[in-house]
């Protein structure tokens, strides 16, 4: 007795998908290493559920210039007195414009605001902001950089792991998981007063 | 008939209990085929997923970075929708059900912790000396050397010095293959804190390798990922024991779903019946036949193998199977300190009290473990201070204060068997037709009881002693992720489903390894008992075809 049912209906203009090796990796390829990639216009698969990017994503990508992309770093460095990542900024704040339209006015505005006081670091400028879209948007982009997300969404888009600034605080005694920094058994019960700060 | 696959034994399940016993079988010069549900994967596309969760999902969410095949499907956790899809739950605790494991080659000790208790010679007795419960059918003499094994086998580090030893005043055949692991500040202050009020906290024994190189695997550099996935293989899973199965010649289809154990004449189990990811079928046979897929697999499959010889399930005259579902219901708390406790150093979870598990107040209510988390709290801290509205120095100083002077504290009370807490076939199905299981779940007022009396308590002690300035238990009980009791082993088959062997009463060939077979819960991470069952149960399955 012939036990093997027959194959599901393949959709047209949908080439055959590849078996599933017995003997290799075959995972899904939803995780892929191009996640960490802006995906513009692509779908990502999560368990199945397709998550498809807003059009004006794709069109404010298109709209994020490299002069936006210096002015959203000017903006964060102002923002943030740490070391920031070229790449990781230009990604970032494309994908912010996707989801905020406003960020190149609010990014100019908060910079105005920020000559206006002469600042050199945030606390010199930030009493100024107002509330309102303004200062949302200034502590939407310190998140950004701390977190590495630009959403609270549970697949959210992830722009950096090992150089998010969320590790810096406690980097002298907390490990970034999967980044180990000692040697086997290399570690102590050793720590360093509450109140030191680690450079980063 | 789609191929003619067959083997001395067949091992349904590739997880820990199966990679174990397809070892000990190989080794003894019998042929093995494993059949796995789930697909192979490679450490660093898991490591890759790992890395590329949002930090809300990255701590907490294990499955997260193991999407399940269609046909294959695990708990997931990732949207709350989600979590509802395959394990139906019910009961007033059907939240300290929601399981985690995976369905992968590998399966759920690609995520665990590592820990590896031994139960004590009590743990063994409950019924003798507390009057709940069950005994075990052997006592602790006899699984001891089946402990070493395991021990050896998977490579634990633990002390060597008897009075940090667990359990106490017990006798070890073998010192552990390697010295413990260090403790980080945050273990060593919880030490000394827990030492004022009579608990002891030390070292857990665990199946990670400590200073040395061990089996081939490099040892451990502080990753502090344990969960969901040690990035070097420095943590036991079963998955790196694939390699070696294939090496020593034993078969591994991957992406092969089980769906019916078959049975002739004279209640011999004949084939097992697997289904590719084209829903096609295939018939294997064996000599023997070793169900590991977990505790909650393991009986879903039995129960839907039913046929007219088996009405009730495979295995099931004595309609356990399904009963006695256990689990550690944990409880846990979120404490705020003056003083820092550091987190984030060496494994996520090293250490643990284990005092309050044993006395004679188990006649009245359960005992418990205690322990602190070790996962790195950093991001905890960072998303809580930027919720703050905090900016430049403020913020850093806060994420620092936020990050290391909270913790989070866990209580694992001990489950006992009730055949109400019962998994039976939902009438929901799986993509391939297989009915969902369905779980009812009450923590019974054993556990209610331990939680009012004693563990909560003694937990607001421990807070105390650390200064906490805040504490926040969990609403409810939650899972501990040890599925055990599915299967209870026993020498009546009137009211047990396996013998001390893990055979089947009903079926000879058939044999039902792991969790399920434990007749006691008690409040220790399961895997090592479950080990030493895998390793008695080879030593059985070995002799049973060497002497018929």
């Amino acid at each position: 007795m012939d036990e093997r049912k027959q194959r599901a209906p393949i959709s047209p203009g949908v080439t055959e998908r590849p078996k599933p090796s017995r003997y290799r990796d075959d995972c899904p390829t939803a995780f892929s290493l191009d996640r960490r990639e802006l995906l513009l216009g692509g779908l990502s698969l999560v368990g199945g559920l397709a998550v498809v990017p807003t059009l004006p994503a794709i069109a404010a990508a298109a709209a994020w210039s490299q002069e936006s992309a210096a002015r959203f770093m000017e903006i964060s460095s102002l923002l943030i007195p740490h070391r920031l990542h070229e790449d990781v900024g230009k990604r970032i704040g494309a994908a912010m414009s996707g989801f905020n339209p406003s960020l190149s006015e609010q990014v100019a505005g908060l910079l105005a605001i920020a000559k206006n006081k002469n600042a050199r670091i945030v606390e010199d400028f930030f009493p100024d902001v107002p509330e309102g879209p303004l200062k949302e948007t200034a502590l939407a982009i310190i998140s950004a950089w701390y977190l590495g997300v630009v959403s609270d969404a549970p697949d959210a888009e992830v722009f950096a792991y090992e150089y998010t600034l969320m590790y810096g605080p406690t980097k002298d005694v907390m490990t970034i998981p999967s980044y180990a920094v000692s040697g086997p058994n290399g570690w102590t019960s050793d720590a360093p007063p509450l109140d030191s700060m680690p450079e980063f | 008939m789609a191929s003619g696959d067959s083997a001395d034994v067949v091992v349904v399940g590739t997880g820990v209990v199966g990679c174990l016993i397809a070892e000990q079988a190989l080794d003894a010069g019998l042929s093995v085929l494993m059949l796995e549900a789930g697909p192979r994967v490679e450490r660093w596309r898991i490591v890759e997923n790992y890395r590329n969760l949002p930090p809300s999902i990255r701590l907490f969410h294990w499955d997260a970075p193991y999407p399940p095949k269609p046909w294959a499907p695990h708990l997931e956790t990732r949207r709350e929708k989600e979590s509802e899809q395959y394990l139906q739950l019910e009961g007033p605790n059907a939240r300290a059900y929601l399981q985690g494991y995976v369905r992968y080659a590998g399966g759920a000790t690609w995520h665990w912790a590592g820990i590896c208790w031994r139960l004590t010679p009590e743990d063994m007795r409950l019924k003798s000396l507390y009057g709940v419960g069950r005994d075990w059918p052997f006592g602790h003499d006899v699984i001891e050397p089946y402990y070493t094994r395991a021990e050896y086998a998977l490579g634990v580090c633990g002390p060597s010095d008897p009075a940090q030893q667990w359990p106490p005043n017990v006798k070890r055949s073998k010192p552990y293959p390697m010295g413990p692991t260090p403790f980080g500040a945050g273990e060593h202050r919880l030490t000394e804190v827990a030492a004022k009020i009579g608990l002891m906290n030390i070292h857990a024994p665990q199946a990670r390798n400590s200073g040395v190189s061990y089996d081939g695997r490099p040892p451990c550099c502080g990753n502090n990922n344990c969960f969901p996935v040690c990035p070097i293989a420095a943590k036991y899973d079963a998955a790196t024991a694939l390699p070696k199965i294939e090496a020593k010649g034993g078969r591994i289809l991957a992406n092969a779903v089980v769906h019916r154990i078959e049975t002739g004449e004279k209640k011999t189990v004949e084939a097992v019946h697997h289904f590719d990811p084209d829903k096609g079928s295939h018939r294997v046979t064996a000599k023997i036949f070793v169900i590991a897929c977990n505790g909650i697999e393991t009986p879903k499959l039995l129960l839907f193998s039913k046929d007219d010889r088996n009405p009730n399930g495979i295995a099931n005259s004595s309609d356990q199977v399904g009963r006695n579902m256990m689990d550690q219901p944990k409880l846990i708390t979120d404490i705020e300190m003056a003083e820092p406790l550091w987190t984030g150093v060496g494994p996520v979870q090293s250490s643990s009290i284990m005092n309050t598990t044993q006395g004679e107040f188990r006649s009245n209510h359960a005992g418990a473990l205690f322990r602190m988390e070790n996962f790195a709290r950093s991001p905890l801290g960072a998303a809580a201070a930027l919720k703050k509205g905090l900016v430049g120095k403020a913020l850093d100083k806060e994420i620092r204060r936020l990050s290391a002077c909270t913790a989070r504290l866990t209580i694992e009370h001990e489950p006992l068997p009730s055949p109400d807490n019962r998994l039976t076939l939902s009438s929901k199905k799986d993509w391939l037709g297989i009915n969902k299981p369905n779980i009812y779940y009450d923590v019974g007022e054993y556990v209610r009881r331990s939680a009012r009396e004693y563990t909560v308590p003694l937990l607001h002690k421990l807070a105390e002693g650390l200064g906490a300035t805040s504490f926040q238990l969990s609403p409810e009980f939650l899972n501990s992720d040890h599925i055990m009791g599915g299967c209870i082993m026993g020498t009546d088959p009137k009211t047990s489903v396996v013998d001390p062997d893990c055979r089947a009463h009903d079926h000879h060939n058939l044999f039902l390894p792991g969790g399920g077979a434990m007749p006691s819960g008690t409040a220790s991470n399961s895997t090592l008992t479950m080990t030493a069952l895998a390793l008695k149960a080879a030593d059985a399955i070995v002799d049973q075809l060497r002497h018929g």
